[in-house]
């Protein structure tokens, strides 16, 4: 299948949801504001859980809210991501698996993006991030070399950073939205921050 | 880098109350407890009098929490000075054996304070904490369920049991756990809610309609559980839009619906935030169960 591009701002959000908790299993969903056709271009996502991953209620509500704020943003979702609260397990779980078919019934290149817990420590080289495609109904592993982060070196350092000035704590997902609402689950700040950290040279974040 | 004492503007005694108050609520905000702990430790050590020991275990605990072996070491040492014998202590070796991923010598210390004292219950629950870690889900829940069945009253042992059933999607076993939970703390409105969350997980118009109650009952326990006011719209609406209801249940459960579409509005106006509750159009989308 084709190649997959994940922006700064998509990678850098989803690694704080990451470091935020630590201790639990978290999921996202991956959006793109690109048009149809072509490589998927995943340039934002939406931080969703940090519990209770598997119960429907939630995730149910979530999915229509994020879904109707991309119809007002001219975003679509295109994929989903998942980190496992176990380091050593970057198996997708059923319950992905279910709603990024559920994700690939509106999108056909859907992505299954898992962190990988065990590669996230600071002295990382690679995208800690295994990614899957659709084929035949089943989910494969994608080949590695399909899998695109332009300025990886920047947005690592960017990632780093933030993580050490303790902006991981900025983050909200769904899950925290619903226990405080004024709680901005978009991200603007966040977004702005990333936007202010990477280079001015770099104009396609 | 600022000490914790001048960033804040605290006096140890402040610092001091503060850890109480942690170890009392129970938190586990363990970067917060290793900055002001370690400290009040080190500079103020000889005014804490006998508390420093207790203070010692938490900033010990809260250090594995976040890889600071080395002082999680310091704590120990002078814990195992002042009480060789004790089991507590040992159990807290056993907890550093296990957060460097030792477990096979976690597992004998444990064994070891098992043999003296197989009443030992902190212990056991280690024991079952090393199985979740290593991902043996199974296992961990046979054991837990076994240790239930001796200390049917710990509340905190169902609450863990319940999520582990859910991990393992076994949604009817996680709402026994729930349902023993609600019988012993009736007034707890998130076992409630979570209990609807399962019901409602579980499909089928017999387990809506409960959880559409106990959605209700969470509400009525606590009227700012935004999950559960989103419950209840949503199971509501979805028992509405069964074919199977008859007239009457479809028009009462649009009528729970509205009123919690109307809630949830007025809660977002109040908050300066957008959300879209529209009965049309999100009952659609509502449809599609994921």
């Amino acid at each position: 299948m084709g190649e997959v591009e994940l922006s700064c701002r998509a990678y850098v959000k989803m690694y704080l949801h990451a470091c935020l908790f630590p201790r639990c299993s978290i999921n996202g969903l991956l959006l793109s504001s690109s048009p149809a056709g072509g490589p998927v271009c995943v340039t934002d996502c939406v931080p969703l859980l940090h519990s209770h991953l598997s119960l429907a209620p939630i995730t149910q509500l979530a999915l229509t809210q994020v879904d109707v704020w991309c119809s007002q943003t001219q975003q679509r979702i295109v994929g989903y991501y998942q980190a496992n609260a176990c380091v050593s397990d970057s198996n997708p779980t059923p319950c992905a698996l279910k709603i990024a078919d559920k994700i690939s019934e509106q999108f056909d290149n859907a992505v299954l993006l898992m962190l990988d817990g065990s590669k996230m420590s600071s002295d990382y080289r690679v995208p800690p991030i295994v990614m899957y495609e659709r084929k035949d109904s089943k989910w494969l592993l994608k080949d590695k070399h399909t899998i695109m982060l332009r300025q990886w070196e920047e947005t690592r350092a960017i990632a780093g950073q933030m993580l050490e000035s303790g902006d991981h704590a900025l983050l909200v997902d769904f899950d925290s939205h619903l226990d405080d609402i004024t709680k901005d689950w978009t991200n603007q700040k966040l977004n702005t921050k990333i936007a202010e950290l990477a280079s001015p040279a770099n104009g396609n974040i | 880098m600022a000490s914790v004492s001048e960033m804040y503007d605290v006096g140890w005694e402040e610092m001091r109350d503060k850890l109480r108050k942690w170890r009392e609520d129970n938190c586990r905000n363990s970067e917060q407890i290793v900055d002001v702990g370690e400290e009040l430790i080190s500079e103020h050590a000889s005014k804490l009098g006998d508390d420093i020991w207790i203070i010692y275990e938490q900033v010990m605990i809260a250090a594995l929490d976040c890889s600071r072996d080395d002082l999680a070491l310091t704590c120990l040492q002078e814990l195992r000075k002042q009480f060789p014998d004790s089991h507590r202590v040992k159990r807290l070796s056993g907890m550093r054996l296990e957060a460097l991923e030792r477990y096979d010598e976690a597992n004998k210390h444990y064994d070891a304070i098992l043999q003296d004292d197989p009443t030992n219950t902190v212990t056991r629950k280690r024991k079952i904490s090393i199985l979740k870690a290593q991902g043996k889900g199974t296992e961990a829940i046979r054991e837990l369920n076994e240790y239930l069945e001796q200390f049917v009253g710990d509340q905190e042992a169902w609450h863990e049991l319940s999520e582990l059933y859910i991990n393992e999607h076994d949604y009817g076993k996680a709402a026994f756990c729930l349902e023993e939970l609600m019988m012993t703390n009736p007034h707890n409105h998130l076992y409630c809610e979570q209990y609807a969350e399962v019901k409602y997980t579980q499909g089928g118009l017999e387990n809506l309609e409960l959880s559409r109650k106990y959605f209700a009952q969470a509400l009525r326990l606590n009227n700012r559980n935004m999950r559960a006011l989103f419950g209840l719209y949503m199971s509501a609406s979805h028992i509405a839009a069964s074919p199977k209801v008859s007239a009457k249940v479809k028009k009462d459960n649009m009528k729970y619906a509205a009123w919690a579409a109307t809630q949830i509005n007025r809660a977002y106006k109040v908050s300066h935030r957008t959300i879209v509750i529209s009965p049309q159009t999100s009952m659609r989308a509502l449809l599609e169960r994921v």
